[in-house]
């Protein structure tokens, strides 16, 4: 045992030697490799949960299979591993700009207990959310093992949900470019390098585990010059898709929340309408990736009408599902929609003008995948890198740039804030790093306040108090109840000069007569952001801070902004 | 709703070069009519909502001033009235006779007001010397409707323990329903009774409405208020 010991010390301190840069790459590759890991976890056993289950699928009474589906795993998510529902995507965002990146470790495996039992039992949802949560977290407690401070720890998250992204892919590129767009929101160069790294190491474990099941065959694609045009258009219908489908998820979710059903009882009715849609089209069960695959390759059967149903069927699943009480992402539903998006718009295309030259059924596809990506997320690059490596279609990039940015922006301009970012948005969480918002939540009231003040009674005597005044240097002086030392109000000398100027009031009036009792007060558990609020709304350059009715200490604007510059030059700098 | 340049200035509390600046670095919701920038309220709203920037469109710091603050002196005077020959030989007695003078008293009050007067007194004499003295609850009065000052000339001048030791003779009740009033009219009276001229003419016994003349003169003539 002490051998261990002593060998764990060893590597320890020789790793605390080297240099930062070299330090977070080594750590970022073991991430990687481990948020691959749980990746192919995930991918191999959904895989065999879907054969396990296939000689059942032609009973009637299988539509019930995703509802036991959901009822188990929102009682795995709320009785086992206790943590909350959702995709976890924005929880990760959030304890990034917030907390550092922290996370707790059962959240590495939690989620993809969850959804393989969501989307095993066929629910419409996506493995890759759930191994973001899980790579982000391996990320983060690696780190804590090592001991390391917040902007590596960071550095490592973003690291585990490259690895993550990367291996279920087998997408390098897109796994950084997601890691950096979305979960971090800074290209700093000591982020790039340890994420690109993780990415590479995700994939290389994926590659290596499940050699032959590259998840999508690479096709060839022949783009020409004349679907310029047509993805112009199929950009703007996947734009407003996109914007219907976030609504779609949110409303679907509020209405669960409101009805009166038990969360048990959500799960099960939410699993079995999905069932039952499912029974009339396959394609909105699981993930979908065989179907998306059969889609690129131009071997799809259904017709063109029924696509464009099953456009809105797979929508509609997704939120019965992810509202109501199943565990997952949205990455895979996403691909699923944009490819029936896709070839929905060109079967209309090719009935609409049949002498066109356009491409191939799969190309628009593809160029759906991107439209809905890029959209849904608001993340241009990661719909255009990830739809090129999974596709290998790199003859296609300049229509797969132009649907992307067009999508993303008209999704921007009608549903400003994305999928991922609405919810923290809402709930006033939503840090970027280097913003406003941000330095100002890292600021607590007890850094900012001055204390020190000298407190006087409510029944001192002017003049007395004058005396004072001229020995003093405060211009707030907070008065207080005698005995029990209670907060009254406070003397501005500002406010009372013209009395303090007069010698006739000396001796007339008492502290508690020329108070000021009406000012606002702040409390220590009161944010920056409230009591700076507070502050513009009633036109205050200081604000008395009051707790449990004591006197605690003022704010001033002077502070603040004092405090404000030290705290931007520390965050900014890298 | 259209703004200028110069309205939203005045809004968010900076001058109009700072709002041009932001145009011109392409911070704001801007148009230009003409060769002016004008801002649409809504797009405004949007822009600070999407910034998390509060922004009152509405104006900012009229209601600054309270109204009661301004009640003049010799208003204050008309509401209390002016009483002579007060009988008493000492603070508690002539107070409670000056009081049961005092019309404007409500007089299920009186007795509690005396006993707020007396222990005002103990804690601290409002004898200001020259013979005058400044009667006046710690407590403001919220049963008054509008504040009111008494003048009331002693029968007997009576030791009220005044900084300069001289027997006082004339009171000067100061009766308010609200704080910031009382230390409006304190001011105001403690700034009359430092003229000389003044207080020779109160030791005088001077006629009601001569008093009155003197005091809006002297009160206009009052820097602060």
């Amino acid at each position: 045992m002490w051998m261990i010991k002593n060998w764990y010390k060893t590597i320890y301190h020789k790793l605390f030697h080297l240099d930062d840069r070299l330090l977070l790459i080594i750590a970022g590759s073991i991430t990687g490799v481990f948020s691959g890991l749980a990746a192919v976890a995930l991918r191999l056993s959904l895989e065999s949960a879907l054969e396990w289950l296939q000689p059942f699928h032609h009973y009637w009474w299988a539509f019930v299979f995703p509802g036991l589906g959901a009822l188990l795993s929102s009682f795995y998510l709320e009785k086992i591993a206790r943590e909350g529902a959702g995709h976890g995507v924005p929880e990760v965002i959030y304890s990034v700009s917030r907390y550092g990146g922290l996370l707790r470790f059962r959240s590495s495996y939690s989620r993809l207990v969850s959804s393989l039992l969501t989307i095993g039992s066929g629910g419409s949802a996506g493995p890759e959310a759930p191994v973001v949560m899980s790579g982000s977290s391996i990320g983060s407690n690696i780190a804590k093992l090592l001991g390391l401070n917040d902007r590596q720890r960071i550095t490592l998250v973003g690291c585990g949900t490259a690895g993550a992204i990367a291996s279920i892919f087998n997408a390098p590129i897109a796994g950084l470019v997601f890691s950096i767009e979305v979960i971090l929101g800074e290209w700093k160069f000591v982020n790039i390098i340890p994420i690109a790294i993780a990415a590479v190491a995700g994939t290389e474990i994926s590659q290596a585990i499940i050699p032959e099941q590259v998840i999508f065959n690479h096709q060839m694609f022949q783009v020409g010059f004349f679907d310029i045009l047509p993805s112009l258009c199929l950009a703007m219908v996947t734009a407003l898709i996109s914007v219907l489908f976030t609504k779609v998820l949110r409303q679907a979710g509020k209405i669960a929340k409101n009805s009166f059903f038990s969360l048990w009882v959500r799960a099960v009715i939410g699993g079995c309408v999905v069932g039952i849609t499912g029974m009339f089209m396959p394609v909105v069960l699981g993930e979908g990736y065989h179907f998306i695959q059969s889609m690129i390759s131009g071997t799809f059967s259904m017709g063109g009408f029924l696509v464009f149903l099953a456009v809105f069927a797979k929508i509609f699943a997704t939120a019965m599902t992810l509202g109501w009480g199943g565990s997952g992402g949205i990455f895979a539903p996403c691909l699923v929609i944009g490819s029936l998006a896709g070839i929905a718009f060109h079967s209309a295309l090719l009935s609409l003008f049949p002498s066109v030259g356009c491409a191939s059924q799969g190309a628009y596809a593809m160029l759906g995948m991107t439209g809905i990506i890029s959209g849904v997320m608001q993340a241009p690059l990661t719909g255009i890198f990830l739809i090129v490596e999974i596709t290998g279609g790199y003859e296609t990039i300049l229509p797969l740039i132009v649907v992307s940015s067009i999508s993303s922006t008209m999704s921007h301009y009608i549903e400003p804030a994305s999928f991922y970012f609405k919810e923290l948005i809402e709930r006033g969480q939503f840090l970027r790093p280097g913003t406003d918002a941000r330095i100002l939540s890292d600021l607590n009231i007890s850094e900012i306040i001055e204390t020190g003040f000298i407190k006087v009674s409510e029944n001192m005597v002017f003049r007395e108090f004058i005396e004072l005044l001229k020995n003093s240097t405060q211009n707030f002086f907070p008065v207080i109840e005698d005995h029990t030392g209670e907060y009254k109000g406070i003397i501005q000398i500002s406010s009372i000069r013209k009395y303090a100027l007069d010698p006739g009031m000396y001796n007339m009036v008492f502290l508690n007569q020329i108070m000021d009792t009406e000012v606002i007060t702040a409390s220590l558990e009161n944010d920056l952001q409230e009591v700076l609020d507070m502050m513009d709304i009633n036109n205050m350059d200081s604000i008395p801070v009051v707790e449990n009715d004591r006197f605690v200490g003022m704010i001033s604007k002077t502070r603040i902004l004092d405090l404000y510059r030290r705290e931007l030059i520390m965050q900014t700098s890298v | 709703m259209e703004l200028s340049v110069f309205d939203l200035s005045k809004y968010l509390g900076v001058v109009p070069g700072t709002i041009e600046r932001w145009v011109r670095q392409g911070k704001l919701p801007v148009f230009k009519k003409g060769t002016n920038y004008k801002f649409h309220t809504k797009e405004l709203e949007k822009w600070a909502a999407k910034h998390n920037i509060s922004l009152k469109l509405s104006d900012k710091g009229t209601q600054g001033k309270q109204g009661g603050s301004t009640i003049s002196l010799s208003s204050a005077l008309k509401n209390g009235g002016i009483y002579f020959d007060i009988p008493g030989n000492d603070v508690n007695t002539v107070l409670k006779s000056s009081i049961e003078r005092i019309s404007k008293i409500p007089a299920d009050f009186k007795a509690d007001l005396l006993d707020r007067l007396i222990e005002r007194e103990r804690a601290l004499s409002t004898g200001i010397g020259n013979g005058i003295a400044i009667p006046h609850p710690r407590e403001q009065l919220g049963y008054l409707n509008a504040p009111l000052v008494a003048v009331c000339f002693l029968d007997n001048p009576v030791d009220f323990h005044a900084l300069d030791n001289q027997p006082v003779s004339i009171l000067f009740f100061l009766l308010c329903p609200v704080l910031k009033m009382h230390l409006h009219l304190l001011s105001a009276l403690s700034f009359c009774l430092r003229d000389h001229q003044f207080t020779s003419f109160l030791k005088s016994r001077p006629r009601p409405d001569d008093l009155m003349g003197k005091i809006e003169v002297l009160q206009n003539a009052d820097p602060i208020s």
